[in-house]
């Protein structure tokens, strides 16, 4: 901790004192009469709920940021999992402040915050990303944003109606490959586009179905499952749930929140979906691993583009994004790459009366600078949203076998009431999805 | 019954074990009698596989013996839409060689199954009918090394001897030409049952296309590359369709025949040799990445086989029957009465009192979001048993539709 950081650090928390609170040592500065912008000279005051991989690297990512942000409180259903958040907090302030919380309704009645990271596993997302954002939290929020279209809906309508800044995890956006590429395309750089291809990745191998064994003591299993339908625990929590229908769609819902997200943001279909969704999964057949291994559907749109997106051994360029227009094609990855038919079309300049995409070159600053100055962030709840639905109405399609219809501007499945079900998934009670 | 062959086999110089199975389109012959693996059980396996498909009416022609006198084994080729290679052994004679030769050009379609790539090293015509072979003193002198590295083709003309395997284990084959008829339609990867790994395999490759390859991995002694599994050659106006799986040894199980990618890709191989199409639909058991599957009858699983083993499910066994049943349910799900006719049979596992609570709520999953009015009385009356009143409100909630926002 530098001089200057600590006397900051050392003005926040006097402030506190004197309000006479032991709750919180440092007041949130969007509570604090700004008129819910944060002065550049205060830290963000920051809570994570979720601390597995994910949610630390994010805590990492926002700690990095020069001191811009002080998380005063973190939240998980695993106390291992917690200690080392609070460790990772803690380290970086040198002290021994940061809270923690095994529930989340705790974390959000108890904690003043102007915004909190969080990092679950998707069939939680409806619940805790709406009342994070119904607590008016600005929130940092992972991708996939939602495990069925109607938990997206709702979360999309609350952050409209609460106005808060809402960044999703998608910080592809924030690098320059993807950025250049879809700016590119978008400003018509290839010619009318007509189709893309969404390589994402092939699908996990099995672990058959491992016996029934004790709840570890750090786990809160009931808390862990919260909506989902309660199972007896095979040792399938952290980052394996991603192999089960009930938490995820697997890999293909794991990266629609980048390759689908890209190829949205070139293509200029952030604001709007498909029309007619058809396609093949393929599914392991022993074992409590259930999302598709394979997937390939095909995805129409209103304006006559059509979108590919399948696992990535399906496609000559494998994984990544590829805008296909009258005049040849863009590619791109991660790594970096950035590949077109014609090297030459790389290295067009975009004039200044051309679609300029925001530019972010740190998606966790982004966040911050958004909070900050009221903007709209780099990858706002709408856009992310539309990129899930793609993942979902695919998913849709290959549980029914069904060509979908989809309204993109209703958002509603067209005359197939036995598809339309699966845009939803009942809650176990007593969970329930607010009504906003 | 060895006596009566030898009978035969006196009587015609041949043995041939007539199919007498009617209105097949094509008749198929498999070719066998020597071999260095165990062709009294392949052969019967090979038949069975592919009389499965009702497409095929298959023969056996057996040949003498090893050393034995050839002079009269002359199977009538053209009688055939496809000739099944299961022989790895003593050179035919002339006659026979042309005639096969013959039928090939003339549009004969061949299926190369598994050693008869090793066999006949010294004549010409048949190593470009299979393309590549191995072993049997084969080396660069009959053509090049054809395998996949990251994902590029490789023709390495490199000196060395070819034919090549290390201890048998199960393996990922992956496919090269997904679009092609035989593997359209297919998972573009799959667990293959424990089998050799067909490796440094050499040969003309003429007129060829590598349709899938295995890595051999080093860690099971394999060459690191990945080699070719399938693969398809024209000869005149022939269609070969080569298999380098398949393995049939002395033990008492054959998990390489007996697995369903193998089963699959040889009957739909075969009907490509025979006619340049395929019309078979993909079964509802064909394995993925996620592991591979057997059938050890070399029988399709039933519905009613499903059915029986979801009803008796509990949560220490396999679900594989319940990714049959949806597998099932989406083949139909575009067809009202079909699907009606599904649904019935999954209450009636609902209302069966030997069936398993875990069970029921396996059926009770998919009949949220497939389920009718049909469904509705039986599902309801769950609601007063504890252990199922979740899962029975999860499927009544699900399919009132999404909840309003
Ligand atoms: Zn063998």
């Amino acid at each position: 901790m530098t001089n200057s950081n600590r006397r900051s650090f050392l003005k926040n928390s006097a402030v506190a004192s004197v309000g006479a609170l032991v709750l919180p040592q440092i007041i949130p500065s969007t509570a604090m009469g700004m008129g819910g912008k944060l002065a550049p000279s205060n830290r963000l005051v920051m809570g994570a709920i979720g601390t597995g991989s994910q949610g630390k690297s994010n805590m990492r990512d926002f700690l990095e940021l020069n001191k811009e942000v002080q998380f005063v409180a973190v939240c998980d259903v695993d106390t291992n999992n917690l200690q080392k958040a609070k460790a990772l907090a803690d380290g970086a302030y040198v002290n021994n402040d940061c809270r923690t919380y095994g529930d989340y309704r705790e974390f959000l009645e108890k904690e003043k915050l102007d915004a909190v990271c969080i990092a679950l596993p998707d069939h939680w997302h409806g619940i805790i990303y709406t009342a994070a954002v119904e607590k008016k939290l600005h929130v940092y929020g992972e991708k996939p944003i939602c495990r069925t279209i109607r938990d997206g809906q709702t979360i999309v309508k609350a952050v409209q109606k609460n106005k808060i800044t809402w960044q999703t995890g998608s910080w592809q956006r924030s690098r320059p490959n993807f950025h250049r590429g879809a700016e590119l395309a978008i400003n018509g750089r290839l010619g009318k586009i007509h189709h893309i291809e969404v390589g994402l990745p092939n699908g996990n191998r099995g672990i058959g179905t491992p016996p029934v064994q004790d709840v570890p003591k750090e786990l809160n299993w009931d808390m862990w499952l919260g909506p989902a339908p309660k199972v007896a625990y095979r040792g399938v929590s952290h980052w394996n749930w991603r192999w089960i229908l009930e938490y995820s769609g697997g890999q293909l819902t794991d990266w629609a929140g980048h390759h689908i997200d890209i190829a949205n943001w070139g293509a200029g279909l952030e604001h709007t979906g498909p029309v007619e969704i058809v396609g093949e999964g393929v599914y392991p057949r022993e074992g409590i691993y259930n999302v598709p291994v394979e997937y390939d559907f095909n995805c129409k749109y209103a304006n006559g583009i059509e979108m590919r997106v399948c696992n990535e051994a399906r496609l000559e360029k494998g994984s990544g994004t590829t805008w296909y227009g009258d005049k040849g094609w863009i590619h791109v990855n991660r790594g970096e790459t950035l590949f077109a038919s014609d090297p030459k079309i790389l290295e067009e300049v975009i004039g200044e009366n051309e679609i300029h995409l925001i530019k972010s070159d740190n998606h966790w600053q982004n966040f911050v600078n958004c909070v900050r100055s009221g903007e709209k962030t780099i990858a706002p709840v709408e856009v992310a949203y539309r990129a899930i639905s793609v993942a979902l109405l695919g998913e849709i399609a290959m549980q029914t076998g069904q060509k979908i219809q989809w309204d993109p501007d209703k958002e509603e499945i067209i005359g197939n009431p036995m598809a339309a079900r699966l845009l939803d998934r009942p809650y176990r009670a007593p969970w329930q999805l607010p009504t906003i | 019954m060895k006596k009566r062959y030898s009978l035969l086999l006196l009587l015609a110089g041949f043995f041939l074990l007539q199919s007498c199975q009617e209105n097949r389109a094509y008749r198929a012959l498999i070719v066998t009698g020597q071999s260095n693996h165990n062709w009294q059980a392949s052969a019967t396996i090979l038949k069975t596989i592919l009389d499965q498909t009702k497409l095929f009416s298959t023969d056996i022609a057996q040949t003498p013996k090893e050393k034995g006198d050839m002079s009269n084994f002359h199977p009538n080729f053209s009688k055939y839409s496809i000739v099944v290679m299961d022989y790895n052994g003593d050179s035919w004679p002339e006659a026979t060689k042309t005639a096969f030769l013959e039928y090939v050009k003339n549009g004969g379609g061949v299926v190369i199954y598994h050693e008869a790539d090793n066999s006949f090293p010294d004549w010409k015509e048949y190593n470009e009918i299979i393309g590549l072979g191995g072993w049997n003193h084969r080396s660069e002198k009959d053509g090049p090394y054809v395998y996949y590295s990251k994902n590029q083709l490789v023709i390495d003309t490199v000196k060395g001897s070819a034919g090549s395997h290390g201890p048998q284990h199960e393996y990922l084959v992956r496919a090269r030409k997904a679009d092609h008829p035989i593997l359209k339609g297919l998972p573009v990867a799959w667990m293959h049952g424990k089998d050799e790994l067909y490796s440094t395999l050499r040969g003309p490759a003429k007129n060829m296309e590598i349709l899938a390859t295995a890595y051999a991995d080093t860690a099971k002694r394999g060459t690191g590359r990945d080699e070719p599994m399938l693969m398809t050659i024209t000869y005149g106006k022939g269609r070969i369709f080569h298999t380098a799986m398949g393995h049939v040894g002395k033990d008492a199980t054959h998990p390489a025949t007996e697995c369903v990618g193998f089963i699959v890709t040889l009957q739909r191989g075969a009907e490509w040799a025979a006619c340049g199409n395929v019309t078979q639909t993909i079964p509802i058991d064909f394995p993925n990445v996620a592991g591979s599957v057997s059938r050890p009858e070399y029988k399709e699983v039933t519905l009613t086989e499903d059915l029986d083993k979801i009803a008796a499910y509990t949560i220490d066994k396999s679900t594989k029957y319940l990714t049959d049943l949806q597998a099932r349910i989406r083949q139909v799900s575009g067809n009202p009465a079909a699907l009606l006719d599904l649904e019935k049979q999954m209450v009636s596992i609902l209302k069966e009192t030997g069936a398993t609570v875990e069970g029921k709520k396996l059926i009770l999953k998919e009949l949220a979001w497939m389920g009718s009015d049909y469904c509705i009385p039986a599902v309801q009356e769950l609601l007063k048993n504890d252990e199922l009143k979740d899962a029975a409100t999860f499927t009544l909630e699900r399919m009132k539709g999404p909840r309003k926002i």
